[in-house]
């Protein structure tokens, strides 16, 4: 099930030319939704119709109401958005807010689609959202943006539907919906249409670069251990014994981390699983535990046979990473300036930052980039794949930089 | 590599195998390339790339290209794709790629193990869906009829049940079951042969199956015997569907060069609370008799009262045949006259039932039931042995070698495929002179389908025997029939007799039989002659022959070689 739209038409043509690209944010922390849109909006100089407007909102706002206004007040252009676990504007990290993050310009094209999991399950949601790829009128530069319900399943089959019909040559990014961690329910919009368990998408092609930065900052704290037994979002064992007891005999925490399943996720948060790929080492978020099966309970899959480590890191090295993810993602565009920035930071790294960790985050990403406009969302889980056929984070800050 | 990190990654890989996922070889891939940071894995046959991921058509078709060489790298868009190949069995091989970065020593052998892997689970993959297969496809046998592929009476019962056992809406949409019989299948059957017999069955399902709406079920339960389950909004929706059927059957057939005039009798059943599957079925069957009882061809509703006259069918059944086994069945022989002299030229040989209990039954007690029963052929047997045993005797005394007789032979027994050899070896046991010897038949059954028939006949002629047409005039009629094969008497129906005198009309039909008896140079029989006027009038419009009780009712052929051949008397009126 999908629907493409190609947003080709501007209905706001002004008179003088319109550059190659452009990127505007809005957003308010007004708690009502519709005061809430309304300042966003108003901060927006549109002279001319964004191709896509991307919306990220905390789960209390009325996405009925956010898809019909902006379905109005913005007609020639691709609407997709999903709520968040806690926002990103170029002011900074936000909660209880709403952000618009409109892109522009006579060199960029946009499709956007969309697919739910229902029987055929994330998969095939992704590789229904995916393609709106197929009527994207293509520039030099391409990415897929997908935003999916980090609620709903293995994350990795996001990552695997969309890479069906994207293939090696189209830059995947993007983030798992949240809902300020009451997992329960996220939502997914598209165009006027507001979903949960399902997949959003917006192929964004350009005649700019498009860079894409990726880091976490973790480090690896233990000897690489083998995944010896796992099955799908469950890790049963490394190095042949039970995954939770060697968790927990490596880092030693209080007894209350032990015993209170929400102090164990919080320790969890800041003591991620890493995975050993080629050049590079891919965290897990560990949601929770089996006390009965000593198994950890992870957002998406360890891999059997993967090399696994057990990581911490620490307000430096996490903001550190936010820097290298910020340059990384510039580095990619050449000699190109960057005129805006897309941000998917994970939910977990606000933990190791506190409120004024948040600040300075943000205010590092500002200070890197040159301080172009620039919004984002903290996530359930991080999508970046531009080599390798995988592509799925956590704990990550996965960075699209516009050129 | 440590040999157990291998096995787990390729554990992690074959766990992706399912049978129950039909993606699973995309899944598969995945983790082939997830494992070694990939973005392309393929599994390349010799014609066509079974799976792939990471590439776009015209990529792939740049490897299948260059399969056969299997080069280590190949350049597609974005750079240049290293790229390993390992065999999968004899006629695929696993392509991993990776753009810009080579695979290592340790990466080929892991991938070449995976592949060795691969191939063994997509062996046990394709023999375990073999054998779904094969058992997907015996369950579906044991639940279809193979010949014309609709659901068997296994199917129709389960599903009726799963009908039954939800019906909230009963009293709006009342399930309704429709029995539908082919007439005279078996006559269709012995006549044409089977295959014939199977073509009508498909072209019957065809016509049941275009009749009834989507949610419907037709089924056929076995033989000539078909079903349809359907839930309409009123029971007026269930006898339309019904006559619909029956218009729709009625349709002439060609087959094997024949043209088929068949039709079909259906019953109805409602249901009605805790009815079963079989009560509904066993009732739309009692109802499809009740049709065929009121001349095939149309429909009936069950009633309650029809159970009662099923089981007393049964039972008729039953006793009959055991009256056959018991030789309470006996034979009969009314005397065939002279009109002109009253002088004796033979006799009609009639069934009669002894039976212990209700006496001595006439055919019109049985007859039905034996036919429906295919008693009827040992019956039909069974009288020409006796009657023609005892007229070869008698033809051996003096005076007596012209005499004949005739015997009845019903449609169903004409068609049985050796008849003619089983007259054959009677009249040769009895040693009666076959010239003497006539088979009446009645003409509706003789023109029914001429063409199969035919041969039967044929070899009746050729045995030196005759027919006689019985109760001409009240049929088709045909005269070609009448030139074709040998027919040496038309029997006029008594209706036409009893009302001599009467019915002008009756008169007309009469006298044209005898004028076209006369004209093909063959006898006419006048039927149930009872008064002098009768004889009177046939004897003016020149009838030779008569039978009736002016001349002699039926008797046993003891009594009447008692009466007739103890010493043989001229015959007296008996008034």
């Amino acid at each position: 099930m999908r629907v493409m739209t190609d947003h080709q038409e501007d209905g706001l043509t002004e008179g003088r030319a319109e550059p190659s690209s452009w990127v505007q944010v809005g957003a308010s922390s007004e708690g009502d939704t519709n005061s809430a849109l309304q300042d966003a909006l108003g901060q927006l100089s549109l002279h001319r119709a964004p191709r896509l407007v991307l919306v990220f909102a905390a789960p209390h706002h009325d996405f009925g109401r956010i898809a019909e206004h902006l379905g109005s007040a913005l007609p020639h252009s691709a609407v997709v958005g999903c709520s968040t676990a806690g926002e990103i504007a170029s002011s900074g990290a936000l909660s209880r807010s709403l952000v618009l993050w409109a892109l522009g310009g006579s060199g960029i094209t946009v499709c956007s689609g969309w697919g739910e999991a229902g029987q055929q399950g994330l998969r095939g949601a992704a590789a229904d959202a995916a393609a709106c790829l197929n009527g994207l009128q293509r520039r030099q530069h391409t990415v897929l943006l997908l935003l999916s319900d980090g609620l709903a399943g293995n994350q990795m089959e996001v990552v695997r539907g969309a890479y069906d019909v994207a293939h090696h040559d189209v830059p995947l990014v993007g983030g798992c919906a949240g809902d300020d961690l009451a997992m329960r329910r996220t939502r997914q919009l598209h165009g006027t249409r507001v979903l949960s368990n399902a997949v959003v998408a917006a192929a964004i092609s350009s005649d700019q670069p498009l860079g894409v930065g990726v880091s976490h900052g973790w480090t690896p704290v233990s000897a690489p251990m083998l995944v010896t037994d796992s099955h799908d979002t469950r890790l049963e064992k490394l190095d042949d014994r039970a995954a939770l007891d060697v968790y927990l005999d490596f880092f030693d925490p209080p007894q209350e981390v032990r015993d209170d399943p929400s102090a164990f996720a919080a320790f969890a948060a800041t003591h991620p699983i890493g995975i050993r790929r080629r050049d590079r080492i891919e965290m897990r978020h560990i949601t929770g535990w089996d006390a009965e099966n000593r198994a950890l309970l992870m957002v998406a899959e360890v891999p059997q046979g993967a090399l696994a480590f057990l990581t911490q890191g620490d307000l430096d090295s996490v903001l550190k990473a936010a820097v290298t993810s910020t340059q990384d993602a510039i580095a990619g565009l050449g000699d190109c300036q960057p005129v805006g920035l897309l941000l998917f930071d994970c939910v977990s790294r606000r933990s190791i930052f506190g409120d004024l960790g948040l600040k300075e985050e943000t205010a590092r990403i500002t200070e890197s980039s040159g301080g172009v406009p620039m919004a984002g969302f903290y996530t359930y889980g991080e999508i970046a794949r531009s080599s390798g056929s995988g592509g799925f984070h956590n704990q990550t800050l996965v960075t699209l930089a516009i050129g | 590599m440590e040999p157990s990190w291998s096995l787990h990654l390729l554990s992690e890989v074959l766990s992706a195998f399912s049978t129950e996922n039909p993606d699973n070889l995309r899944q598969v891939l995945n983790r082939v390339a997830e494992s070694v940071d990939a973005e392309v894995c393929a599994i390349v046959g010799n014609v066509h790339i079974e799976c792939c991921i990471g590439l776009a058509d015209e990529e792939r078709r740049l490897v299948l290209e260059m399969a056969e060489s299997r080069p280590s790298s190949l350049s597609i868009t974005g750079g240049t794709l290293c790229s390993c190949w390992a065999p999968l069995g004899a006629e695929r091989q696993l392509m991993v790629g990776r753009l810009d970065h080579p695979f290592d020593l340790e990466e080929r052998s892991l991938l070449r193990a995976m592949a060795r892997s691969i191939e063994l689970s997509l062996r046990m993959l394709e023999a375990i869906s073999a054998e779904r297969q094969a058992r997907r496809d015996a369950s579906n046998q044991a639940r279809h009829d193979p010949l014309t592929g609709l659901p068997n009476r296994v199917l129709v019962l389960e599903t009726l049940n799963s009908w039954l056992d939800r019906r909230p809406g009963l009293a709006d949409k009342p399930i309704a079951v429709l029995f539908i019989d082919v007439d005279r299948f078996k006559w269709v059957n012995d006549a044409h042969g089977h295959a014939a017999g199977d073509e009508l069955l498909v072209h019957v399902s065809g016509i049941l199956q275009s009749a009834v709406r989507r949610d419907d079920l037709v089924g056929r339960l076995s033989g000539d015997e078909f079903i349809v389950i359907t839930r309409s909004s009123s029971r007026e929706g269930a006898r339309d569907l019904a006559q619909r059927i029956v218009n729709a059957v009625r349709r002439p057939l060609r087959v094997a060069g024949a043209e088929l005039s068949h039709s079909a009798s259906v019953g109805i059943s409602f249901a009605a609370p805790h009815d079963t599957a079989s009560t509904l079925i066993e009732n739309a069957d009692m109802a499809m008799y009740q049709a065929k009882a009121q001349g095939r061809g149309r429909f009936s509703v069950f009633e309650p009262a029809m159970r009662e006259q099923a089981r007393e069918r049964l039972d008729l059944e039953e006793t009959l045949r055991h009256a056959v086994e018991q030789g309470q069945i006996e034979t009969y022989l009314q005397p065939v006259v002279t009109i002109r002299t009253r002088q004796l030229l033979g006799f009609e040989a009639l069934v009669r039932w002894n039976h212990p209990r209700r006496g001595l039954l006439t055919p019109v007690h049985f007859i039905g039931s034996a036919e429906d029963s295919g008693l009827i052929e040992a019956i039909d047997l069974a009288v020409f042995q006796c009657a023609t045993e005892a007229v070869a005797r008698w033809q051996r005394l003096p005076g007596w070698r012209h005499l004949r007789i005739s015997t009845n032979i019903s449609a169903r027994t004409l068609t049985s495929a050796d008849l003619v050899q089983r007259l054959q070896d009677l009249i040769n046991t009895c040693g009666i002179n076959p010239a003497q010897v006539y088979l009446e038949i009645t003409e509706t059954s003789f023109v029914d389908d001429i063409q199969a028939t035919g041969t039967t006949i044929r070899g009746l002629q050729q045995m030196g025997l005759k027919l006689a047409i019985d109760d001409f005039g009240t049929g088709y009629s045909s005269l070609l029939y009448l030139k074709r094969f040998p027919v040496g008497l038309l029997k006029i129906d008594q209706s036409f007799v009893a009302d001599l005198g009467i019915d002008a009309d009756d008169e007309a039909i009469a006298r044209a039989i005898v004028s076209l008896a006369r004209a093909l140079g063959v006898q006419a029989v006048a039927e149930g002659v009872e008064t002098a006027e009768q004889e009177k009038r046939l004897r003016r419009m020149g009838c030779e022959c008569g039978q009736g009780y002016l001349y002699g009712r039926p008797l046993p052929i003891a009594t009447v070689e008692r009466q007739w051949f103890g010493g043989v008397k001229a015959l007296q009126t008996r008034s």
